[in-house]
């Protein structure tokens, strides 16, 4: 055994702070991983991260959540009615919310595509935000929707692999939104992103008998041996709550 | 001695059982307002528990107008129904209803279930799932099983009392399978 390795009982853990996630990954996800959040819409990526966010921030590690779809005015309405938040962690500054078009025009990128530069621009200023504010939790919302805009599968390439290395070296864990269409097959829009994550989370509809469910399902996680079964999710005050998909019946769609 | 009434017969049984119990209870119809009293009131309230009332016989504001007109609080008592909105109920939803959009939704009915027992934790519970013939109405055999087993030891390990009702007159023998599996006690009324 090379003396680097080490099991997974070694590896620090970020507790995502929902509790089935962090039994799901014996644990919660290693320190630093960069993990895709993966689901067609409705299927509760936001509220995932959200959850994530709080719980960090509550447990006293800064964290950040870099919008690009919504403005974040409109993201603090899904984030009040959870049981757990407390306005002190905005005014502390432990819970950030950065809307990326601002950032855009802070760096002076103002056409639609992003050349080679400004795809290591954005890189480099996101990883900078996260070293001077201290962040231990980023979620980048969406990271497609980034990768829209850098078009290019080799400038995607360099960009995921610049910030994944970056971030993990700070120990920052990081969630990637990933926005896929119900009938897409894979979890990412442009596949780089799949193959570059440290994880990747599924979101989906599963439709059984006319019932739509919503289920997640943890198919890849490095530095954790872990479950990868289909959940059933369920969206509530008191945070995201999952059971095990019932096998039982029939299944006559997939999601 | 006097007749015993099935509301105190009720108490009584659930009286002697340990916490964490899961208790089949098999009851005959007519029987049934009775011992949902005999819960509720008698058994619950004493034990101070917070009780769980899934229901997919009879949609939760009946049971609720029952308890009201018993003079019966419902401050401690939450409802997860599962029929009112497949009925296209237009009842208004009280405040300690959580609606599961059908009885065959097995795994929102846990989720529910998980929801209220959170929302409460700093209190012991009893859970009661009201009826399994009814579930094994819109359920196939198979997947019944695995929600009442995964179920019944989620709330046997958070320590909370789970009744399962049956009712006689639509028992077949693989619900009573079903129960002898799932639970720890049977308690027949109507035979003391």
């Amino acid at each position: 055994m090379a003396a680097k390795e080490r099991s997974d009982d070694e590896r620090e853990r970020c507790l995502t702070g929902i509790d089935a996630i962090d039994h799901i990954l014996n644990g919660g996800i290693p320190r630093g991983n960069t993990v895709l959040i993966s689901g067609s819409v409705g299927t509760g990526k936001t509220s995932i991260c959200i959850e994530f966010l709080i719980r960090g921030a509550l447990n006293g590690e800064n964290s950040l959540y870099l919008s690009v779809t919504e403005p974040t005015d409109k993201l603090l309405v899904n984030v009040i009615p959870f049981d757990f938040f407390e306005d002190r962690l905005m005014k502390q500054g432990k819970l950030q919310f950065i809307d990326l078009p601002k950032m855009y025009e802070k760096l002076g990128i103002d056409k639609e595509d992003l050349d080679f530069d400004q795809t290591r621009l954005l890189a480099d200023t996101i990883v900078q935000t996260v070293e001077d504010q201290k962040i231990r939790r980023l979620v980048l919302d969406s990271v497609t929707s980034v990768c829209y805009r850098i078009k290019d599968q080799e400038r995607i390439r360099d960009f995921l692999l610049r910030l994944g290395t970056e971030l993990s070296s700070k120990d920052c864990t990081t969630l990637l939104v990933s926005e896929i269409m119900s009938s897409e097959e894979g979890y990412s829009r442009w596949g780089v992103e799949e193959a570059i994550a440290d994880g990747v989370i599924v979101t989906g509809n599963l439709e059984r008998r006319g019932d739509l469910l919503r289920t997640l399902q943890i198919v890849k996680m490095r530095g954790t041996t872990h479950s990868r079964a289909k959940y059933v999710l369920d969206l509530t005050t008191s945070g995201v709550l999952l059971v095990p998909l019932l096998k039982g019946g029939s299944v006559t769609g997939g999601g | 001695m006097g007749e015993v009434t099935v509301a105190a017969e009720v108490a009584d049984k659930l009286g002697s059982l340990g916490e964490s119990s899961a208790i089949a209870m098999r009851l005959r119809t007519d029987q049934y307002f009775d011992a949902i009293q005999g819960m509720l009131d008698r058994f619950a309230t004493k034990k101070d528990l917070d009780v769980v009332y899934v229901t997919s016989t009879i949609p939760s504001q009946s049971i609720i107008n029952a308890l009201e007109a018993l003079e019966i609080s419902i401050d401690h008592i939450w409802f997860v129904d599962c029929i009112s909105q497949i009925m296209m109920s237009k009842e208004k939803r009280h405040a300690h209803t959580i609606i599961v959009e059908s009885p065959t939704m097995l795994e929102n009915i846990m989720l529910k279930v998980e929801f209220l027992l959170r929302k409460h934790s700093d209190r012991k519970a009893l859970i009661v799932l009201d009826s399994i013939n009814s579930l094994a109405i819109h359920n196939n055999t198979k997947i019944l099983s695995e929600f009442l087993h995964i179920l019944v030891n989620n709330l046997r390990s958070r320590g909370a009392y789970t009744v399962i009702f049956s009712m006689h007159e639509y028992e077949t023998e693989e619900i009573r399978n079903m129960l002898v599996l799932v639970s720890d006690e049977t308690v027949e009324l109507g035979t003391s």
